[in-house]
């Protein structure tokens, strides 16, 4: 008998139907996963599994039934004995899942008392949870939440999860707030407990290609619909609805041949615009829809055992099939000396003042003697995980923090010294892209005057010789050059006067990137510019870099976790770790034949794109452990 | 714990020192620009301009402002506060008098104000989204919008004189004498000599005026708490406490309180502190024999001695209620005992 059995389940808020018509079973030891981009409706489930559902939202047809009993029919309390015990759940963000003002003891010991374990039997049971998922009992029990690391957090979670042997665990995206090496461990030791416990695991992710190899069963969503279901292999091997396909198109691999990405234009339909999509809700942006498909919903298709999509006979025959254009090469950079290039620049931050102004500690060296030259119109990335110094060498790039040794040259001009020459000569040739451009972009400013900014300050820049622009540029004259940019990036005329509100995550992220454009900068410093963009959107931004590259010949220095990403945009990747440049040359060379131990281990680390290789291997586990 | 606990306290102290020299300076100074002698205001109206100075001489006025002040700061070390000029006693018997009371007056305002605060902001948190919410929320803003002498006028009019049901002047009932002093805290010593209808009557004497400042303090903590419990409310380890199976009860005062507790600690700390001018009035309005009456009486007599301490002394309540708040908060708060 199956763990969970959802029949025809249906969650609905002011009339749309936010979860439609959604199938599937979960089977002890079995890994179903649900993937899907923000607001597909992937977390609603987890929802109406613990009874949360956000106020206005209710399950309006279908039946979920946990071990044999209606959990939709069943009353709070009964509810609440399962939550925790039975049923049990992963969260998203490890370190703010845990109450900052307890030890571990002190909520895992609630935890257990919740269970009913007896106050003499907890200290026991916790040191054996905590050792079953590789942590050290005595270094972590007394310690608070903000003492210890994220994956240490999640590992803390995930005793309390298994702690009670549940029949299923629901993980929501249990990974995406990890590194990529963290990501490999949490996933080693999630699957190892899971398969030892016989539990059931409900696996809620954003990658399509981690889903792949974590479960048995996928289920793709797409804005509230299941629009594929089948094995894990197949589904990632050979996806035959249209979004699905896509999705995976999306998707910038680690490995094998580079080709175009092929992303999706436009974005999600949300909520608001369900009741006006009463048939396939992809078809607005199905390739291959015809009229019939804005009618009504697509039946649920069986192509294979077990295997099932939502879907119209034309778009099954027509998927899979888009002709895959291989990525052509990178042009080669351009003459004349280095955009930047970086002597050796270190930075250290001395240990904190205590309270009487002495310092004590040694501080810590967020980048140590990081030598980089970026040529005109070359694309560089660097990648490394959190802590390896590579944002603060961004910021050292902009002058936004002060070299602490070495030098920087831009265009040949030595800024190390941040002078007002030295920001001149910085602002003419350098110019950055922040990470979230929900914060980075304000949000009283309309379009046209948010991509111009930089042109009020032109004016000051005026004395000193390098980029002379108008001495006070005129209204006309900045909604010409804003018009100009959003043609650039690739957004629509008429979004001139929006204002950030009114746009979408991939919209606003160009509007980032056309603010960095607007004085006409060589090399743009981008850090982390896609971490928080669906694959789809990801893609377009991508390619859009690529775009810039071909007609405005302009410089990259990206700055990203994700390796795909950087093979995909970049034509040479410095590994950084601990605040050293451990490897440095070529994408595909480094990629295919990496030198140095830790970039074996981060490419280990990737879930590669054929999902019937073996991930993650026990000796790369291993070795990430000992890393 | 308690060693950082004391660390900081140390480290308070050490940075009060300049703080209250400062304080004792200006006051001194700015009294001493006063157009108002006081050498002058304690002759008889028949004295001659000799007897002025040679009372000027004595009382040291006629030296430099400077010279004054060191004078009198060397003497405050030594432990000679001054003899007041209006009431001709020593000014630390006065004050000696005076402090325990106000601080059992402030004490009492503060425990009210926080326990109704507190009940309050859950009351209003467990009320959000309905018509209590917005029952409370009046509640609360007239509570806030009117002065506390204002409420201390209101009442006395309501439960001294309306419905006459608590004693309104004074420390005790007339004729009632002052326990021996042990402590100089009225209620403490009137429970160590066993007289407890003394201390019934200092304890309904100290009702409205404690009332009065409670009344200013509670709807702050009110809606502060109530602000942070629903931003609490909404993060991630609530929602796993949830997930995890724990009662809403559980979850409230286990999880969700001690978190959004952090900036109430610091809103009592700072509003500790204008407490004790508070205490001003109200002890006035309800003549409550406590540091304002004797500040409010010196100050109409240009008792500089007595002025002088008695400023002083508020600063270093101000200064030790935060020091209290500071390390209160550092034993709830683990982000700030690690490092």
């Amino acid at each position: 008998m199956s763990v969970l059995a959802v029949e025809g389940l249906t969650v609905s808020a002011k009339q749309a139907a936010v979860l439609r018509d959604l199938s599937f079973e979960v089977a002890p030891g079995k890994v179903v996963g649900l993937v899907g981009e923000s607001g597909a409706g992937k977390s609603m489930i987890g929802r109406v599994l613990a009874g949360t559902l956000p106020p206005g939202f209710a399950v309006t047809a279908g039946s979920v039934r946990f071990q044999g009993a209606d959990l939709v029919a069943a009353d709070p309390r009964a509810r609440r004995r399962a939550l925790g015990d039975r049923l049990t759940f992963i969260p998203q963000e490890p370190l703010t899942a845990l109450d900052p003002l307890m030890t571990v003891a002190a909520q895992f010991g609630e935890h257990l008392q919740r269970l009913g374990m007896p106050r003499s039997g907890r200290r026991g049971a916790m040191r054996a949870a905590l050792a079953a998922v590789e942590l050290d009992p005595a270094r972590v029990l007394e310690r608070y939440p903000f003492q210890l690391s994220g994956g240490m957090c999640q590992r803390v979670l995930i005793a309390m999860a298994f702690v009670s042997n549940p029949a299923l665990v629901v993980a929501d995206e249990p990974t995406t707030a990890l590194d990529v090496s963290t990501q490999m461990r949490i996933i080693a030791l999630i699957r190892t407990l899971q398969r030892d416990h016989a539990t059931g695991l409900l696996f809620i992710t954003h990658d399509l290609r981690l889903a792949a190899h974590v479960c048995d069963e996928i289920i793709v969503l797409y804005a509230g619909e299941a629009v594929e279901h089948g094995p894990a292999a197949a589904v990632m091997g050979e996806p035959r609805h249209p979004y699905a396909a896509s999705l995976k198109a999306s998707i910038p691999p680690v490995d094998g041949p580079l080709h175009r990405l092929v992303p999706l234009a436009d974005t999600m339909p949300g909520i608001a615009r369900f009741a006006s999509l009463p048939g396939c809700r992809f078809a607005p942006r199905c390739p291959v829809r015809d009229a019939t498909c804005a009618a009504a919903p697509p039946p649920a298709i069986a192509i294979a055992p077990r295997h099932t999509v939502r879907a119209a006979g034309a778009c099954l025959s027509a998927s899979g099939a888009a002709a895959a254009i291989p990525m052509p090469p990178a042009p080669p950079p351009g003459a004349g000396p280095p955009v930047l290039e970086l002597r050796d620049a270190a930075k250290h931050y001395p240990a904190r003042r205590n309270l009487i102004g002495l310092r004590h500690g040694p501080g810590t060296t967020a980048v140590a003697g990081a030598s980089l030259t970026v040529r005109p119109g070359e694309f560089v990335g660097i990648v490394g995980e959190s802590g390896s110094g590579k944002s603060t060498l961004a910021r050292l790039v902009m002058g936004l923090e002060a070299p602490t040794a070495g030098r920087i040259l831009v265009d040949g001009a030595d800024v190390t010294v941040g002078d007002a020459a030295a920001r001149s000569v910085r602002l003419g040739a350098l110019q950055m892209v922040f990470q979230d451009p929900q914060s980075a972009l304000n949000p009283r400013r309309s379009v046209w005057r948010l991509v111009t900014q930089a042109m009020e300050a032109a004016r000051a820049r005026l004395g000193t010789g390098t980029r002379a622009g108008p001495a006070r540029p005129s209204r006309a004259g900045r909604r010409e050059r804003a018009a100009t940019l959003l043609a650039e990036t690739g957004l629509p005329a008429d979004l001139l006067d929006r204002f950030p509100a009114e746009l979408s995550g991939g919209q606003k992220q160009r509007v980032n990137i056309a603010r960095a454009l607007c004085l006409a900068p060589r090399l743009l410093v981008a850090d982390e510019i896609v971490s928080g963009l669906d694959v789809s959107v990801q893609a377009q931004i991508l390619n859009l870099l690529h775009t810039l590259r071909d007609e405005l010949g302009i410089g990259l220095l990206l700055i990203s976790h994700d390796l795909g990403v950087v093979r995909y945009v970049c034509s040479r990747v410095v590994v950084m770790r601990h605040g050293e440049i451990v490897e440095e040359g070529p994408v595909e060379a480094v990629f295919r034949d990496p030198q140095h131990p830790y970039t074996r281990m981060l490419l280990a680390s990737i879930p590669p794109d054929d999902a019937t290789l073996p991930w993650p291997r026990e000796s790369d586990v291993a070795s990430a452990a000992a890393a | 714990m308690l060693l950082v606990a004391l660390r900081i306290l140390f480290f308070r102290l050490l940075v009060a020192v300049p703080t209250l020299i400062a304080v004792s300076a200006l006051v001194f100074v700015i009294l001493r620009l006063l157009p108002a002698d006081p050498a002058a205001m304690s002759l008889p109206p028949g004295a001659t301009a000799e007897d002025l100075a040679r009372l000027r001489a004595a009382l040291g006025l006629d030296r430099s402002i400077p010279e004054q002040y060191l004078i009198w700061l060397g003497d405050l070390l030594s432990g000679d506060f001054g003899i007041s000029i209006y009431f001709r006693r020593p000014v630390a018997d006065l004050v000696s008098t005076a402090l325990p009371n106000t601080l059992e007056l402030v004490l009492s305002g503060l425990l009210l104000g926080v326990i109704v605060g507190v009940a309050g902001g859950l009351l209003m948190f467990r009320a959000r989204g309905g018509r209590g919410e917005e029952a409370l929320d009046v509640v609360s803003s007239a509570m806030m919008s009117i002065p506390e002498f204002l409420w201390a006028l209101l009442l006395i009019l309501a439960f001294g004189v309306a419905v006459p049901l608590l004693p309104f002047i004074g420390r005790m009932a007339p004729g009632m004498m002052t326990p021996p002093g042990v402590t100089g805290f009225l209620l403490l010593d009137s429970l160590i000599a066993g007289r407890l209808d003394v201390f019934f009557s200092l304890l309904l004497h100290l009702v409205l005026p404690a009332v009065a400042l409670a009344i200013a303090l509670a709807p702050l903590i009110m809606r502060v708490l109530r602000a942070s419990l629903v931003e609490v409310a909404g993060d991630d380890f609530v929602t796993q406490a949830r997930l995890r199976g724990l009662s809403e009860q559980r979850i409230l005062f286990a999880h969700t309180l001690p978190n959004a507790a952090l900036p109430t600690i610091s809103l009592i700390g700072v509003q500790a502190g204008f407490m004790f001018g508070g205490t001003v009035l109200v002890e006035v309005i309800f003549g409550y024999p406590g540091l304002g009456n004797l500040i409010v009486d010196a100050v109409r007599n240009h008792d500089l001695p007595v002025i002088q301490l008695v400023a002083l002394v508020y600063c270093v309540l101000v200064l030790a209620i935060n020091a209290a708040v500071e390390v209160i908060y550092l034993l709830v708060n683990p982000r700030l005992r690690t490092h």
